[in-house]
């Protein structure tokens, strides 16, 4: 080969590693924080409602701070090369998108849409080619969720919280019904997807656990 | 009903994004079913990866074809076989033209997966009529520049997919080779593509750690040297023993390479765990 095309090579492949090796440490930050804050939202299931709003609150200044992350990585990643290197943190990022939309649920009683999601997470628009938040990370990110609320409808009966399965159960088949529209591919989101009618049947049995006890007025029951 | 809540209407978004990223990835695989035949420039098309694995793949083979006929000017039939491999090619150029508009910038990246299986094949086609014709390696930029049409590039073209396209170039040559072997007059032309894969050989060896599957394809291109270097040294042994003529050293030739054939299919092809 000839010499100097040797070197070309070289410089080229080298400065992929450069930015392999950049965006490998900005991601392992990520995670680093990702992973505080689902720890930190692992209370909710023993937290009681009226301490929520407070518990909640506590994940706002790590959440928000990952924008520092996204910012970096963007500022790391070459022109146009978004998906040449997006696998290194899309798990980061789906736990991310998992704790921002619990998070909503759990305030709000409604599902973070994906432009929400992108402005709590600092993602700007103008970075799309460097940067953005692909639909399969919200979706994966989204699914978490309804994993966790199956948990979360137990534990809230154990605290006395008996109307809260019904919500749950509400906002989760509504989830679902919006995932039977997808043509999804065979690949993780769609195994995913089709576990999640273990988590429904869970939180029914909840529901129906509660209302055959009359821990719930009926027509509440009735209306999910 | 809660097909009218207002995640139905997100997830219809959704709905589409994630079609129209199937939909593409399908597109640049293969060629839809009801291509109307002969309007090979149509935009409206995608044809794909696999077309242009196939072309390749023919472009090789006519290459191999034409450097084996019987001719009194190598050199001139050198020029031939290049011409015709290049022509060949033309036709995979025009659907890489084709899918230009689908991989656009950040598609090339979110799509690369699909398009540089047939992209390496062509790679490799494209290098082994250079080597044909300059008996030499084609450069980065000279692959880059066979990839452009009047309005540039149809894409970026990668390190590794130039590295790798090149990495199977070896295989050919090692055919080529041997095949020459049994020629009046093909045996320097071995030496000189022996000596040619051992090069390619330890300029990659660099590149492995900064390439995924170029290690793989490394040990492949070491089994194809070991062919040719024992082809050439059963030449050696039995023209310094014997003071043999021409024809019953090809003779002699032909057995070993026949040989090797054998112990190939034994093997069952590439020996992986060789690594």
């Amino acid at each position: 080969m000839d010499p100097q095309d040797l070197e070309t090579l070289n410089a080229l492949l080298e400065h992929d590693v450069g930015v392999s090796e950049k965006i490998k440490e900005q991601v392992k930050e990520f995670d680093k924080r990702v992973r505080i804050i689902v720890g930190i939202l692992g209370k909710i299931h023993s937290t009681p409602s009226k301490s929520m709003p407070e518990l909640l609150d506590s994940v706002d200044p790590v959440l928000l701070s990952c924008r520092e992350i996204t910012q970096g990585i963007a500022s790391t990643i070459p022109p146009d090369q978004f998906w040449r290197w997006k696998d290194m943190w899309s798990n980061s990022m789906r736990g991310a998108i998992f704790a921002a939309a619990l998070i909503e649920y759990l305030r709000h009683g409604s599902l973070l849409s994906l432009p929400r999601a992108s402005e709590i997470l600092g993602i700007d628009e103008e970075w799309k080619d460097r940067f953005s938040l692909p639909v399969e990370d919200y979706l994966h990110g989204v699914i978490s969720v309804v994993n966790e609320l199956s948990r979360y409808a137990i534990n809230a009966v154990t605290l006395g919280q008996f109307e809260e399965p019904v919500r749950i159960s509400s906002f989760v088949k509504e989830i679902f019904s919006g995932f039977t529209m997808l043509n999804l591919k065979n690949d993780s989101l769609r195994r995913r997807f089709d576990s999640l009618k273990y988590d429904l049947k869970k939180i029914e049995e909840v529901v129906y656990d509660v209302s055959l006890r009359k821990l719930v007025p009926p027509a509440q029951a009735v209306l999910s | 009903m809660p097909g009218d809540s207002v995640a139905s209407q997100i997830f219809e978004q959704f709905r589409e994004d994630l079609d129209q990223g199937n939909d593409r990835r399908e597109r640049l695989i293969k060629v839809p079913p009801n291509r109307p035949a002969r309007r090979v420039q149509t935009n409206i098309l995608f044809k794909a990866s696999r077309d242009v694995t196939n072309i390749s793949k023919k472009a090789i083979f006519l290459i191999h074809r034409i450097v084996l006929e019987d001719s009194t000017d190598d050199r001139a039939l050198a020029l031939r076989a290049a011409a015709s491999g290049r022509e060949k090619l033309a036709e995979a150029n025009a659907i890489f033209a084709a899918m230009r508009p689908e991989l656009v910038g950040d598609r090339f990246w979110r799509y690369q997966r699909q398009v540089s299986p047939g992209l390496q094949e062509y790679i490799e086609a494209l290098s082994f009529a250079h080597y044909i014709e300059h008996d030499a390696l084609i450069g980065y930029q000279q692959v880059q520049d066979a990839l452009c049409d009047s309005n540039g590039p149809f894409f970026p073209l990668t390190v590794s997919d130039y590295l790798l396209g090149l990495s199977d170039l070896t295989g050919e040559l090692m055919r080529f080779a041997i095949s020459n072997i049994a020629r009046r007059g093909g045996r320097p032309k071995a030496s000189q593509v022996c000596a040619f894969v051992r090069g390619c050989k330890s300029d990659f060896e660099r590149f492995t750690p900064h390439v995924r599957e170029l290690s793989k394809k490394q040990s492949v291109t070491a089994n194809s040297l070991e062919k040719i270097e024992a082809a050439a040294y059963a030449i050696a042994v039995r023209s310094s023993e014997y003071d043999i003529p021409q024809e019953m050293l090809d003779d002699l030739v032909a057995q070993a390479s026949t040989r090797f054939h054998i112990t190939d299919r034994q093997e069952g092809g590439y020996t992986e765990g060789h690594v």
